[in-house]
C-alpha cells in the first residue's frame, strides 16, 4: 500500500491525464474517494495545469477563423423554447361558426396545392443536395487519403536523386493564389531545438513585404507536411522564403533566410 | 486568496455572457471570441505548432460551448482557464490520433486568478512565464513533455532515463512553484 506521499506524487500527471498505468490510477481513485486533502490537491493542481496552458497565450488566430466560427453559429439549429398559442373555442360569434367551415375548407385546399408544389420542389433539392454530397464525400475520401498517407510517418517514404549525391535538404510547395492555401512537404530538413519552428514566408508581389504563411516542424525522420490558409486569399506572390523562428512564429522574418525557390 | 471589486464585476460579467449564449444571442459568442479566441489558439499552436490545425480547435473549442453552453458554470469559476484546458486536451488529441473525450467534471475553473479583462490576462501569463523561466531546464522540459507533447509518465521516463517516481515529483513541484507565484 502507498503512502500519502506518494499518491500527492501521481496527482500532478493524474491531473494532465499523463498516468497510463490502468492499476495505478484505480489505487488513486480509490484513494480520492477516501481523502479529502487529496481531492483539495487535486482541484488546485488542475488549476496550476491551466495555468501552464495560459502560458501560450499571445499569438491571435487570424480574422477568418472568427468568420467562420460565427458562420458555423448561424448555421447551426437552436433550441427555442416556443410559447403555444391557445385557442378558446367559447369566443366564437354565432355567424362565424357558419362560415368558419367553409373558410377553413378553401383555406385547407389552397393550402394543400401549395403543399404538394412546395413537396415537389423540396424532391428535387433534395435529390440535388443527395448528389452534391456524394461528390463531395468522394472527393473528401480521396483528399483524406492522400493526406493520410502524407502524415503516417510509418509508410516508406523517399525521394529518388542521382546516386552520387548527398541527400539535401528539399521543401516542394504549392500555392493557391484565390483561396490563399498553401500546401508544403519538405524532406531531410535538419532537427530545431524544442522552442524553434521554421516558419514560411509568402513575399507579396504587390508590395514586397513578408507575410506569414505558417510554421512547422520536422519529425524524426526530417520531413514535414503542412497545409496552411493565408489570412485573404488573392494575393500575388513574388517569392517564398523559410526562416527559423520561436515557437509559435514571429510576426516578421528573422535572418538568415534558410530556403528560397530555387533558381 | 484575495478577490478584488474587478474581479466580481468580471465574473458577473462572464457569467451574463453565458447566460445569453444559453438564450442563443451570436454576438454574445462573438464578444466571448474576442475575448478568449488568443488563449485557445495560443495554446493549440504550442501543442500542435500548425497553424491550421490550431484554427480547426479554435473552431471546435467555440462551437462545444455554443452547443452546450450548460456544460461550463459561471457559479464555480472562470472560463478563460476552462476554455484553455479544454483546447489543450482536444490538440493533444490531435496530436496523438486519440479520440475527442473531455470529462468536463474534470476541467479546472477555480484558479483564482484574475484572467478577464486583457491586461490582467497579460499580466497572469507574464507571471507564469516568468516562473517557468525560473524553473531548472530540465524540469521544464518534464513539465513541456507531459503537459504539450501528451506524453505519459512511463514515455517521459523511457525518454529522459529519468526514475518514474523522480518525473512525477519534478512535475508535481514545477506546477506547486507556479500556485506559489499567485497566491
Amino acid at each position: 500500500m502507498k503512502d500519502h506521499a506518494q499518491y500527492a506524487d501521481s496527482l500532478a500527471l493524474y491531473a494532465m491525464h499523463g498516468l497510463d498505468d490502468e492499476r495505478e490510477m484505480a489505487e488513486l481513485r480509490q484513494h480520492l474517494d477516501s481523502c479529502g486533502e487529496c481531492r483539495r490537491e487535486l482541484e488546485a493542481l488542475r488549476a496550476d495545469v491551466a495555468l501552464l496552458a495560459l502560458s501560450t497565450s499571445g499569438p491571435q488566430p487570424p480574422q477568418r477563423s472568427r468568420e467562420r466560427l460565427m458562420q458555423a453559429i448561424a448555421a447551426e439549429p437552436r433550441i427555442q423554447h416556443k410559447h403555444k398559442s391557445r385557442f378558446v373555442l367559447g369566443r366564437l360569434q354565432s355567424r362565424w361558426l357558419t362560415v368558419a367551415p367553409i373558410a377553413v375548407a378553401v383555406l385547407v385546399l389552397i393550402a394543400s396545392v401549395a403543399l404538394v408544389r412546395e413537396n415537389l420542389h423540396l424532391r428535387n433539392t433534395r435529390d440535388q443536395l443527395a448528389r452534391d454530397l456524394l461528390e463531395q464525400r468522394q472527393k473528401a475520401a480521396l483528399a483524406m487519403e492522400v493526406m493520410q498517407m502524407m502524415n503516417d510517418s510509418s509508410l516508406p517514404r523517399m525521394t529518388l536523386v542521382s546516386a552520387k549525391s548527398v541527400p539535401q535538404p528539399q521543401i516542394k510547395m504549392i500555392y493557391q493564389p484565390q483561396k490563399g492555401h498553401v500546401l508544403l512537404m519538405a524532406n531531410n530538413l535538419p532537427a530545431l531545438p524544442d522552442d524553434k519552428v521554421y516558419e514560411l514566408w509568402l513575399i507579396s508581389a504587390n508590395d514586397n513585404k513578408p507575410m506569414p504563411a505558417g510554421t512547422f516542424s520536422a519529425d524524426q525522420k526530417g520531413s514535414a507536411l503542412m497545409l496552411h490558409a493565408m489570412q485573404d486569399g488573392g494575393i500575388p506572390a513574388k517569392t517564398f522564403a523559410v526562416t527559423i523562428e520561436p515557437r509559435g512564429g514571429s510576426p516578421t522574418p528573422t535572418m538568415p533566410i534558410q530556403f528560397a525557390p530555387a533558381g | 486568496m484575495h478577490v478584488s471589486g474587478t474581479q466580481v464585476s468580471n465574473q458577473k460579467d462572464e457569467a451574463a455572457l453565458i447566460t445569453r449564449i444559453r438564450a442563443g444571442d451570436e454576438s454574445a459568442m462573438a464578444d466571448l471570441y474576442d475575448r478568449y479566441s488568443g488563449i485557445v489558439y495560443g495554446v493549440a499552436l504550442r501543442v500542435l505548432a500548425n497553424t491550421s490545425a490550431a484554427e480547426d480547435v479554435v473552431q471546435e473549442v467555440f462551437l462545444q460551448l455554443w452547443r452546450n453552453p450548460q456544460d461550463f458554470d459561471p457559479d464555480r469559476g472562470k472560463l478563460a482557464p476552462w476554455l484553455a484546458v479544454i483546447a489543450r486536451n482536444r490538440a493533444i488529441d490531435l496530436l496523438r490520433k486519440r479520440p475527442m473525450e473531455d470529462d468536463i467534471d474534470e476541467l479546472p475553473i477555480a484558479t483564482g486568478v484574475d484572467l478577464e479583462d486583457e491586461a490582467s490576462q497579460r499580466l497572469a501569463i507574464s507571471k507564469v512565464r516568468g516562473v517557468l523561466g525560473q524553473l531548472p531546464a530540465d524540469q521544464r522540459r518534464l513539465l513541456e513533455m507531459a503537459f504539450f507533447e501528451g506524453l505519459t509518465h512511463t514515455e517521459i521516463a523511457s525518454k529522459t532515463g529519468e526514475p518514474l517516481g523522480t518525473v512525477k515529483t519534478r512535475i508535481r513541484s514545477g506546477l506547486v512553484a507556479l500556485r506559489k507565484a499567485f497566491s
